[in-house]
């Protein structure tokens, strides 16, 4: 394998890792905005989970998490603390994946219909989806979240780590 | 080694998590700040201490009946589901009666109606509204009511029967709306919940009213 072939290959994994991270922020800048925009439905879809009984809590949840999701949507397509928000992508995808999991398991047993032909609206900004459609994109977006997180989708970035390593917590060896 | 290169040292690895979960945390500290700074300053945002749901109704927690019940047609003795009945059982034990597309019918046809004494309320938002809605029916987005009060509670208060509906099916906002009028202080008696909703009455071609009330913008305005 020559130079040029090795430049080319690295040219198209940063070109994808740029659209990728543009992908997963856009993805997350469209469901906070489809919220935001509707947010006594999403609180509506937010209630049939029967998460909290306190009002205060359940509206918190409600107003806060659409924009929260704009928030870290915008610092992907910015290329702002990439890492950072990867984490905290992935902290809230894995419990809003087992909620849906769990409400489509008790439609499924009230329906007795097979587990991929229920489908209903998660609150997710997607409108009404099949679970298994649905369970599939939050892995795929787990799996865009984990690789940002290894450190790929650097280009264009504003300011990739926010917090940058000091010269004492790496070993210099020479 | 004298490669000139940098490596990572053990403590190096520990301090890059630290880095990380540091700035993870940031995120979410910064986010959420924002997220209930932009909900306070957007025109749609929510009002954290309101019950938005003043009555728990659960109604349609899940839109469909629990399986042992509907498909027993074999003879056993399981009750029989009916959405309708149940609903207006539910509707029955807060006061509010529940009427169907041809008791709606007719109290749309009802000449009081033009005299208001028979008033119709839409509990859907504002967007739903003016994309069609029963032709005269006041505006009534339960959970916006201070933007709604001044023009509908005269109204309620004068009128005799007051028809409250949504879009029907498993939509409990007339039922929010109409608790909510109760709570004001309109008697329980004259608030009636037309379960079918705009759905039902778009579906069998009746007149809708698009734009504002009595925009005169009438779709289907022989029925």
């Amino acid at each position: 394998m020559n130079i040029g072939q090795l430049n080319w290959n690295r040219i198209a994994l940063n070109l994808s890792a740029l659209l990728l991270r543009w992908l997963l922020g856009a993805a997350f800048l469209y469901a906070g905005l489809s919220k935001a925009l509707h947010p006594v439905d999403f609180l509506k879809l937010l209630r049939q989970y029967d998460l909290v009984h306190s009002s205060l809590l359940l509206n918190s949840i409600a107003a806060a998490l659409p924009w929260f999701e704009i928030f870290c949507g915008a610092l992907l397509l910015a290329g702002v603390a990439v890492r950072g928000t990867a984490v905290t992508l992935m902290v809230m995808l894995v419990p809003f994946t087992m909620l849906v999991f769990h409400r489509a398991l008790a439609i499924q047993s009230a329906l007795d219909i097979p587990f991929c032909a229920v489908k209903f609206d998660c609150g997710c900004g997607t409108g009404v989806v099949f679970i298994c459609h649905k369970l599939l994109e939050n892995f795929l977006l787990l799996l865009l979240s984990a690789w940002l997180l290894a450190g790929y989708g650097r280009q264009f970035s504003l300011r990739f780590d926010l917090i940058k390593s000091k010269p004492a917590d790496i070993g210099l060896k020479r | 080694m004298n490669d000139g290169s940098i490596q990572s040292t053990g403590s190096g690895h520990k301090s890059a998590v630290k880095r990380l979960l540091l700035e993870a945390a940031f995120v979410a500290v910064i986010g959420a700040l924002f997220a209930f700074a932009a909900n306070r300053v957007s025109p749609r945002g929510l009002a954290l201490s309101r019950n938005y749901f003043p009555e728990e109704t659960g109604r349609f927690m899940l839109p469909i009946p629990p399986a042992s019940q509907p498909h027993n047609a074999a003879g056993t003795n399981a009750p029989t589901f009916d959405p309708a009945q149940l609903l207006a059982a539910e509707l029955k034990a807060k006061g509010l009666q529940l009427i169907d597309r041809s008791q709606a019918l007719q109290l749309f046809h009802d000449p009081r109606f033009k005299q208001n004494i028979v008033v119709f309320v839409d509990a859907r938002d504002e967007q739903h509204y003016r994309n069609g809605h029963i032709p005269g029916a006041f505006e009534f987005d339960p959970y916006r009511p201070e933007k709604y009060f001044d023009a509908v509670l005269p109204v309620c208060q004068a009128a005799e029967h007051i028809v409250v509906y949504c879009n029907g099916g498993d939509c409990d906002d007339s039922e929010t709306a109409a608790v909510l009028l109760r709570d004001v202080g309109i008697p329980s008696r004259k608030l009636l919940i037309y379960g079918g909703g705009i759905t039902e009455w778009i579906t069998n071609g009746l007149p809708v009213e698009l734009g504002g009330r009595n925009s005169e913008n009438i779709r289907n305005p022989g029925k």
